[in-house]
């Protein structure tokens, strides 16, 4: 396997696909970067928790990432809507915001990981990869 | 006319450590300063709110040189004008050092959120009309120098 984010099935290298959601562009952009340079598709960018609800009901990823402070619907709510969709939705929190009572709330809310920003690329890499199995 | 250190040092730490991470070298701390109510001489401006147990806000400013110099550097390409990417990397940059600045209030006992940052570009500016006093604290940066303006008081 010569990328992280491929996977082997049936003779064809499929990329896991990833829902980014962040309100800045500035992020999404960087985030969209680490992911295709390290061969995962970035199947969509949600700018809020509402649409990242929308998103992954259309898009069925397999794996988010997502904000928490965001207009329209925060990070912590939107994974509690996407939990009721998927139960098994792989979501990793990516916020500047690495406060225990945030990070408790988003993992009993469903998160599976919490990345705290500014983070190194590896970290996103690893820990995508690790909820993608 | 009294902020409690408390509420400044995590800001101070975390603008460090946030800087350092994202420009890559350590900055230096200039003098402290006092104003009395939140108002800024910097040409771009970032906002970002505090809610909780303390409240207020805390602002970024900086000349427009330094912001292209700083968006350059999170961009990892000189930009040509200050587009909507470029606004959105000097505003993530507030959004991180006060998000970062929230855990450590919150290990200090102060548990608080943030709401999404604004930018204000245009020198002189009466940013709240609340007379909160602001404390001022320069940090220079090989990008030029970096003002935060932190005006927070308890609920």
């Amino acid at each position: 396997m010569s990328s992280l984010g491929l996977t082997h099935s049936g003779g064809t290298h499929v990329a896991k696909r990833i829902l980014v959601t962040d309100d800045a562009m500035f992020m999404r952009v960087t985030l969209k970067n680490i992911l295709t340079k390290n061969g995962f598709e970035v199947a969509g960018e949600a700018t809020n928790g509402r649409e990242a609800v929308d998103l992954y009901r259309t898009l069925k990823p397999d794996a988010v990432t997502m904000d928490i402070t965001m207009p329209e619907m925060d990070g912590i709510s939107a994974v509690k809507e996407i939990r009721k969709i998927d139960p098994n939705a792989r979501i990793i929190m990516c916020t500047a915001m690495g406060q225990k009572n945030m990070v408790i709330e988003a993992v009993s809310a469903g998160a599976k990981d919490f990345i705290v920003k500014p983070f190194q690329p590896e970290k996103v890499v690893e820990a995508v990869q690790k909820v993608c199995g | 006319m009294s902020m409690r250190v408390e509420y400044i040092n995590p800001f101070l730490q975390a603008s460090f450590s946030v800087l350092e991470t994202v420009l890559g070298k350590t900055p230096t701390k200039g003098e402290l300063g006092m104003r009395p109510n939140v108002f800024t001489s910097q040409q771009c401006n970032v906002i970002t709110g505090v809610t909780g147990k303390i409240q207020g806000q805390v602002i970024y400013g900086m000349s427009l040189i330094t912001a292209d110099r700083i968006a350059s550097m999170m961009i990892g390409q000189p930009i040509r004008t200050f587009d909507q990417l470029a606004a959105s990397a000097i505003a993530e940059l507030g959004n991180m050092i006060t998000g970062n600045a929230m855990a450590l209030l919150a290990e200090a006992g102060y548990v608080c959120d943030i709401t999404p940052p604004t930018i204000v570009r245009g020198a002189n500016v009466k940013i709240s009309t609340l007379n909160i006093p602001a404390l001022i604290i320069p940090v220079t940066l090989d990008q030029g120098l970096l003002e935060l303006t932190v005006s927070l008081q308890e609920k």
